[in-house]
Order: structure tokens, then sequence, then C-alpha cells
């Protein structure tokens, strides 16, 4: 019976449902009330705060809600000369991509439902666990990993996956019979596809560290230390990518697409959900971001000196249990996401906004050799190791 | 027509030219312009996230900003010492307002002291600018503006015309003594 | 904009003469033109091959209603002009009307101070608002917001003075209405002195940073003679380098005894314009301080009925403070027959107002030369083969405001 539940537990599809529309789109809801608070406070303000049912008001967190009610209250107008298909597509094309990324994202450890109680160690050797003493065997139907799809070439998916968040929002632009939105169509596409480049490039210095271009391994390979992590590793690599990143996410700084005081953005004509749609899409994209940046450079679920038994801190070892460890692990990625959304937020209302012809001179001229450099020093140095 | 002009182009002034200095563009960089920038996005984060010494803006409806003594708000009219308005018709408010928004219709009283009072008494809110200057025109202190308060919105335009009487519902005694030795505007008020 | 060169660019000659333009319409409904400009661009990708400047959307009629009014009736219209500096309009017009009635000399001391310090307070407010605006504009709202916060104590501190946050109507020909406030020096050296702090922290958000700057430098570049050719003045013309300030040139009111720094540029792009608007809110508030230092107790209009409102402990009391308070309510302040052509420095260059009087209490005619509207009719020059990304800088430096330049 227990093995079944675990079985089905550890189906994609399962997991999909509990990760991502329990866990990430939740968070990206509240990221948007939490944009909103934060930048408040970063600007003096009080923020939204009024939001309640009945009595019960948290600080406005329930202006997710209202949002939800009043985007699907309000009119969904398509404009006369739109391409009807292409522009009913585009908000579903902006977010389905990143919800089918999060299948490659390590959300925590393996967990192994049967020893939740016992000290274990996988540390030593991978495979195998020592319960109650007694090296057993793993088989299927005894772990839970806390990754949806744990595939060999999962970052390429995901390059390959978000590419087509890049339709969404040409197609918005082009299907709205609007130039401005044409404008940010255009934009949206060139910086997109030349920020995706130095993303790639500025990983292959870590794939050739670790070896692989699985997440789920890359976290595992950086171990519980925090100088094995991969900022240390590859610090460059992490601010080409951060920046990479931001710049995919098309938020300020990079927010050319919408520049909304320029051309107003590639969504000017849409409205109600639809329009939702791309404004989720966006924040999903800023969580995803975070725990890509939390596995590939923070250790993903790593906590600093806590291995598969217990801590190791001062040469001294503190034992725990399973499920502590589990938990902890699985607390300390939330954090790290939590982290990174807020830094990426603080950002956001930092920066002032690029001229798209800086934007791609910085791009193509100044992050495009840096990744290229950092490739080729990390392969020397790995080859002068060797 | 005479030509009358301001004054002579003279250096008697104090001034001096300087010019606006930039640092060159070598010293800028993105990574600085981050750091820079943070410290004092943090600084104002963290300081309103944990005391509030910083946010300038307020729950409103239930925290106001009280209005300075020379706010101009609402009008209202002034009543005598026996309840009547003080208004006697002279017309000026209405002759100095520049959006034309005050509308009075004298009529004569039986009182010789006074001779008119206004039989109609409007202001159209809608039109108002709240210059001030009726107050200002007002020979016998019978219009103010010193309600603090501000015209409500309304669904029709012709709801927001205040009636003789609701302005005067707003007005108070005035002690601004005329035609005799009296005290000076709203002097004996303060 | 010489770096603006790209390979397989068409040349802009053969660009304009070709019909793969595509037009686009900035606004009025447009979040960068206040909602108050239109500009047609002519486009090939994002760089503009041709542009239409098309103000007039919030044309009230300034010119024609000031001929109905009496002269003091006109300062609730002149609040309406720069909404950002309702203060300097004010004073320009009563500037001008006294140039008429050849009262200058007669305005009290203490009037003339405070007419400086609100101008001065205006002022600010006014480059406050552009500077943050523009970075609003340019995606840095944080630093928008601090300088509205920053702007706002400033407000609040006018409303105290004359009982309004915007239309303040403070200035009266020979005076000003009220007398400054019991604590007004405390609350202004306050507010400095935290000004001081938000300023510095906006220039620790802006000046030096780089995105802003890459945005700002070289971008609508106007030499000094071009400024001339376009009638440029005020932190536009400055920022080209030509080092007119009416208040330095022309000392009107009690500016010569001040010492202040009039900050020009040597580009002439809309960073200098940027650095120059800096300096000058620096300069404001040296100048509020040393107003404070100087200004001494006295009357605040002059003293002449027919000039001045009679006090009103007159108007209550006696037969010819009553004569005098009707004939200023029905005639207004009788002008002498004759024109004149009043100037001051206004938040966006030289504030001119034209009055021609018959020698009644209504002006016979009164033009307004507005600064926004000459500065702005250099903007198709200005943002000529740029890209759509720099009119917003480029408009939001020139700071058009749709109530000075439209009338």
């Amino acid at each position: 019976m227990i093995d079944t539940l675990i079985t089905i537990a550890d189906w994609p599809g399962v997991k999909w449902v509990i990760l991502v529309l329990m866990f990430a789109l939740p968070v990206a809801s509240l990221l948007t009330w939490a944009e909103r608070r934060q930048s408040a406070m970063i600007q003096d303000r009080l923020g939204p705060n009024r939001a309640n049912i009945g009595n019960i008001r948290l600080w406005g967190i329930l202006h997710f809600v209202a949002d939800v009610i009043k985007m699907i209250g309000k009119e969904d107008f398509i404009p006369g000369n739109a391409h009807r298909g292409l522009f009913k597509l585009a908000p579903i094309l902006a977010l389905v991509p990143v919800l089918i990324a999060f299948c490659i994202i390590p959300f925590g450890p393996t967990i192994y439902p049967h020893a939740l109680f016992d000290v274990i160690s996988t540390d030593a050797l991978q495979g195998m666990i020592i319960h109650g003493g007694v090296a057993n065997d793993l088989t299927w139907a005894d772990q839970i990993t806390l990754q949806i799809l744990t595939i060999d070439f999962g970052l390429i998916f995901y390059f390959a996956i978000l590419t087509f968040a890049n339709y969404g929002t040409t197609l918005a632009g082009w299907s709205s019979y609007n130039k401005l939105a044409l404008l940010g169509g255009l934009r949206a596409s060139s910086q997109m596809m030349s920020y995706e480049v130095t993303m790639g490039l500025s990983l292959m210095g870590l794939f050739l560290i670790m070896g692989t271009l699985e997440p789920g391994e890359i976290v595992r390979q950086q171990g519980p230390n925090p100088w094995q992590w991969g900022i240390v590793l590859q610090p460059v690599a992490f601010l080409l990518f951060f920046s990479a990143a931001i710049a995919e996410t098309k938020r300020a700084p990079f927010d050319l697409p919408e520049g909304e005081s320029e051309i107003v953005g590639y969504f000017v004509e849409y409205s109600g959900l639809r329009w939702g749609m791309f404004f989720l899409s966006e924040f999903i994209e800023i969580v995803f971001i975070s725990m890509l940046i939390t596995s590939l450079f923070f250790g993903g679920w790593q906590v600093p000196f806590l291995h598969d038994d217990g801590l190791y801190l001062f040469g001294t070892v503190t034992e725990m249990n399973h499920i502590t460890v589990s938990l902890l692990r699985i607390l300390s990625f939330v954090m790290k996401v939590f982290f990174f959304c807020w830094f990426q937020l603080m950002i956001r209302w930092t920066l002032p906004r690029f001229r798209p012809d800086q934007l791609m001179q910085l791009g193509w001229k100044r992050l495009l050799p840096l990744a290229l450099l950092n490739t080729m020093v990390t392969a020397l140095i790995l080859l002068w190791i060797q | 027509m005479d030509t009358v002009t301001q004054s002579e182009k003279t250096t008697v002034g104090r001034a001096t030219v300087v010019t606006v200095k930039r640092e060159p563009s070598q010293t800028t960089s993105f990574m600085m312009t981050l750091i820079r920038g943070m410290t004092v996005t943090m600084r104002h984060f963290f300081s309103n996230l944990f005391t509030k010494t910083q946010t300038e803006t307020l729950e409103y409806p239930e925290e106001k900003i009280p209005y300075p003594e020379r706010h101009r708000g609402l009008h209202r009219l002034m009543k005598r010492d026996d309840g009547r308005v003080r208004c006697v018709a002279c017309m000026c408010c209405p002759t100095a307002c520049p959006a034309n928004c005050i509308t009075i219709v004298p009529a004569e009283t039986d009182d010789p002291s006074v001779e008119k009072y206004p039989a109609v008494f409007e202001i159209d809110e809608l039109r108002c600018i709240v210059c001030g200057l009726c107050v200002e025109a007002c020979p016998c202190d019978a219009i103010r503006m010193d309600t603090k308060l501000h015209a409500a919105p309304v669904e029709f335009r012709g709801d927001a015309i205040e009636t003789k009487t609701s302005l005067l519902e707003r007005g108070g005694l005035s002690h601004a003594i005329q035609a005799g030795k009296g005290s000076d505007w709203r002097e004996s008020e303060q | 904009m010489s770096e603006r060169v790209v390979l397989g660019q068409k040349n802009p000659e053969d660009l304009e003469a070709s019909n793969d333009l595509m037009t686009i319409n900035m606004g009025p409904s447009h979040p960068a033109m206040h909602g108050t400009v239109r500009l047609v661009l002519q486009i090939e990708g994002e760089r503009i091959v041709a542009s239409d400047v098309q103000p007039g959307y919030l044309h009230r009629c300034f010119e024609k209603e000031a001929e109905y009014a009496t002269y003091n009736q006109v300062f609730p219209y002149t609040d309406r002009l720069n909404y950002l500096s309702p203060m300097l309009n004010n004073v320009g017009f009563a500037l001008a009307v006294e140039t008429l009635l050849d009262i200058t000399d007669d305005i009290p001391l203490r009037t003339q101070y405070i007419r400086v310090m609100v101008g001065e307070i205006s002022r600010i407010t006014d480059h406050l608002t552009c500077i943050g605006a523009s970075a609003m504009e340019l995606g840095g709202f944080t630093v928008f917001l601090y300088l509205i916060k920053v702007r706002e104590w400033f407000y609040e501190l006018l409303e105290e003075l004359c009982g309004a946050r915007l239309t303040y109507s403070y200035v009266r020909i020979g005076g000003v209405s009220h007398d400054l406030t019991e604590n007004f020096t405390i609350r202004l050296k306050d507010i400095l002195a935290r000004t001081k702090n938000m300023l510095s922290e906006t220039e620790t958000m802006l000046t030096n940073n780089k995105i802003f700057r890459d945005r700002m430098e070289n971008v609508a570049i106007v030499s000094k003679e071009d400024a001339i050719a376009w009638g440029f003045t005020g932190p536009c013309g400055r920022a080209s380098g030509l080092d007119y300030d009416v208040r330095k040139d022309y000392p009107y009111l009690i500016y010569d005894r001040l010492a202040f720094d009039v900050p020009v540029g040597e580009h002439g792009d809309c960073y200098d314009r940027y650095l120059v608007r800096l300096e000058e809110i620096k300069q404001s508030m040296s100048m509020l301080d040393q107003c404070m230092e100087q200004i001494e107790p006295g009357p605040i209009v002059v003293d002449d009925l027919r000039v001045s409102m009679p006090a009103k402990k007159e108007v209550y009391n006696t037969i010819e403070g009553m004569i005098a308070h009707f004939k200023h309510v029905v005639d207004g302040v009788k002008v002498p027959a004759g024109e004149t052509y009043g100037f001051t420095e206004g938040g966006n260059g030289e504030l001119g107002f034209f009055i021609v009087s018959d020698g009644t209490g209504r002006p016979y005619k009164c033009h307004v030369r507005s600064p926004s509207f000459t500065t702005l009719q250099a903007l198709p020059f200005m943002i000529k083969n740029a890209l759509i990304s720099d009119v917003i800088p480029t408009f939001g430096m020139i700071n058009m405001i749709g109530g000075e330049c439209d009338r």
C-alpha cells in the first residue's frame, strides 16, 4: 500500500502538480504582491496592504487573489484587426514553457520514505543507504526524487523550452495589430535571442567542471561545503548567467520589450486574464531563474556543512535523522530561492532601463566574449590540473 | 503708447558662472552602479521594513495630515449675532470670482441697518477653482473658505452646487465688527 | 550622435524620400508625453527619420481669458501655466504689471524677499519633478518617488503659507496675499536639511549610474549656436553653454543681493541638462539660506490704495477703505496705458509676460513667452536620427509643461 503510494508520488505528473502548481505558481502569485510591497518599502511608501477577507488582512497578502478576481471580471478585448488565433495563442505560449521548464529543477534531495527516522548516509557510496545499520539495495519504489524529470540533457532541455516563451512575446506583439506592440515584440525576440547565447555559453565552464548537464547531479556534486559551490568555482559565470537570466525575464533594467514609457509594451492590446498570463509568466520566470541560479551556483538544496547523516561543523558531527535533514534541505532551497527572488526585485527597483542598442552592445560585445573567455580559461585550468 | 522696459543689463549681481563637471565616463561601471544604487535602496528597504521612520505615505482614511490654518477648502457663510446671514449681497464675490461660480440673488430685508440679504446664494463647487479671491473680496467677513473640507465627488453636476442652506450650516458666528471701532479681521477669534 | 553609424544603414536623406517608413504616434495618450503633446514619428526600425511635434492639447485660452479678468484675477490663471512652479509665474506676472505701474522700486523689501523665496522653492519643485519624471521614464521609478517625496515637503510648506498645494494664487499686484507663517523659516530650514540628504541619495543613484549616463550622454546634443537659434533659455540653454540667466543678467527683485552660481554645461547633451538642473536645485537652496538670513520684518504690500487692497480693518470700519475695496473688486488695479515685456527666470527658462494696457483695470492684451514652447519647437531637430528610446530622455529633460506650452 505504502509502496504504491510512493510510486504514485514519484510519478512526474504528480510531482509536477505538487511542486509547480502547488509551490512555484503560488510563490509567483505571491511575488506580484511582494513586488509591490517591496517596491513600496524601497520607495518610502506603504504599498498595497488592504486586501482582506473579513478581518484577515495579513499585510495585504490577499492582494493577488483580488488581482485574479479583477482580471477575471475584466473585458477580454481583442482588437478588430488582430489575428485572433495567434492573439489567443500568444499568452499560452508565454506561460506554458516556463511551467514545463520547472521539470528539471531539483526541489530537494532524494527522500527515502522507509528510512525517514533513521540516520542514513549516501555520501560515501551512491545508491546505497545505511538503513538501521544495514546497507540495503534501493528499489525504484523506495525513493522519491524531488525533481520532476531527471534527464541527462537537463539544461539543454531548459534552453530549448524557454525559446518557446520567446514566440509568445513576439507573436503577442505581431498579432495585436499595433505598431507599438510590434516594436515591443521585435525587441523581445532580438533581446532574448542575443542573451540566450550568453546564457548558454556562460554555463559551459560549469558543465566542464561538473561533467554533467543534469541539474540534480550538479547540485549533488557541489556538496555541502560552500567552497565547492558553483559561485566559488565559476564566479564570472554566475555574473554572466545572472545578467542574462534577468534579461530573459524581461524585467528592469532589461524591460525593453515592455518599456512602458517608450513603446508601452508588446502586450498593449491585452486585457484581463490574457494580460494576466503575461504578467504571471514574468513572475514565474523570476521564480524559475532564482531556482536555477540556486541549483547551479549556490548548491541547490544543500545546507552548508550538512551531510546526509548530520551536521559536520568544527570537527564535530551532530547526527540527524533523515527527515530532519531532508526538511532542512528543502527549507534551505526555499530560502535561497526567496533570497534570489527578493534580490531580483531589488535590482528591478534600483536600475533604470537600457537602450536597445546599448543592450545589444552589452550582450554581444561584453557578455558574450566574457563568457567565451570564461569557458576557455576554465578549460585550460582543467587541462592543467589533469 | 509708451513702452516700459524692465531694467537695463547690469552686472551688479553677485552671480558667477560655473561649468558643471562630469566625471570621466571610464569611472562608471555596471557593478559600481548596482552597488551604489543598492546601498540606497537597501537602506530605505530595511529602514521601512522594521521602522516606519522614512515612510511618507499614510493609511489615508484613518490617518490624515491636518490642514494648515490658511487652507482653502469648501466655502461657508458666516452668521450675525442673531443668526441671520452676514452677507449683504453686495455682489463683490461674484465679481471677483474668476470662474464665475457664485450666484447671488439679492432681496431686501426689513432691517434698515442691513438693507439687503441674499435670497439665493449658490456656489458651484465644480466650477470653483479654489483661488480664495471671493474671501478677499468680501467687505463684511461673510464668506470664508476655512472649513478644511473638500468638495465631495458627486454623481450629478447639480449636486455639486452648494446652496445657501448648506453654506450656512457650515458657517459660524463672525465677530468682526463693522462700521465702528472694532477688532481686526478675525483678530478676536484667534 | 556620430557613434550611431551602423553598417548597412541607409542614408538619412534617402530615407526621408522613401516610402518604407513606419509612421507611429507617440501621444497624446502616451506615458512619456504627459498627456499633452503628440509626436508623429517616421521611423526606420527604431531610428527616427522625421518627426512632427503637435502641441496644443492643453490649450485653455490663457491669453484671451486674461483680457476679461482684472489684473489680480489673472493670478489664478498664471498658477495653471507651469503647474510645477506656479509661484514663479505669479511673481513673473506681478513684476510685469508692476513695471507698467512703475512701482517696482516701491515694493517693500520683505515682499521682495518673500517673492524670491517662494519663487526659488517653486524652482526647486520644478527641477525635482523634471529630474524625477525623466528618471521614471528611464525606468528609475525609485528616484522619481524619492524626489516627489521631497517635492511634497515643499508643497506642504507652501500650502501652510498660502492655503493650497498647487494653485497658490499667492502673489498680488504690489505685494503678496499673506505674510510668512511664524515657523516658516524653521520649517524651511528643516526641509532643506532633509532635502540635502535625499538629493545626495539621488545623486548616488543617478549621477554616476552607468545605464543612466549611457542613456543621457551624447543624446540630443544642441550646440550653443543652435541653442541661440532655437531660442533656448533656462536650464536647456545653459546646458548648451549659453550663460544666460535673467537673475544674473537682468537682476530683478533682490537677486542682486544674493551670491549664487549659474551652472552651464559644456556638451549640450541631456546629461548636461540633468547636471545643470541638479546644480540649480543646490543653488536655489543656498539662495533660500541667504534669504532667510537677510529677510527683515516689514509690510508685505505697497502702501498705496490704488495698487493694493486695503486692510480688512479699514474695509470694515472706514468709508475710504470700503470705497477703495469696492473699486478694487469692481475695476481692478488701474494700470496706465502702455506696453511692457516683463521677463523673469522661470523654471524652464525666460518666462516673459507681454502686457498691453489701455488704462483700464484689465489687460488689453497679455501674451506669454513660455519657455517650454520655444524649447519644444527644437524637439524634431533634437531627436532626428535618434532612436525611439532617445525621445524619452530628450523630451523629459526639455521638461515641457503642457499648461505653459499650450497656454
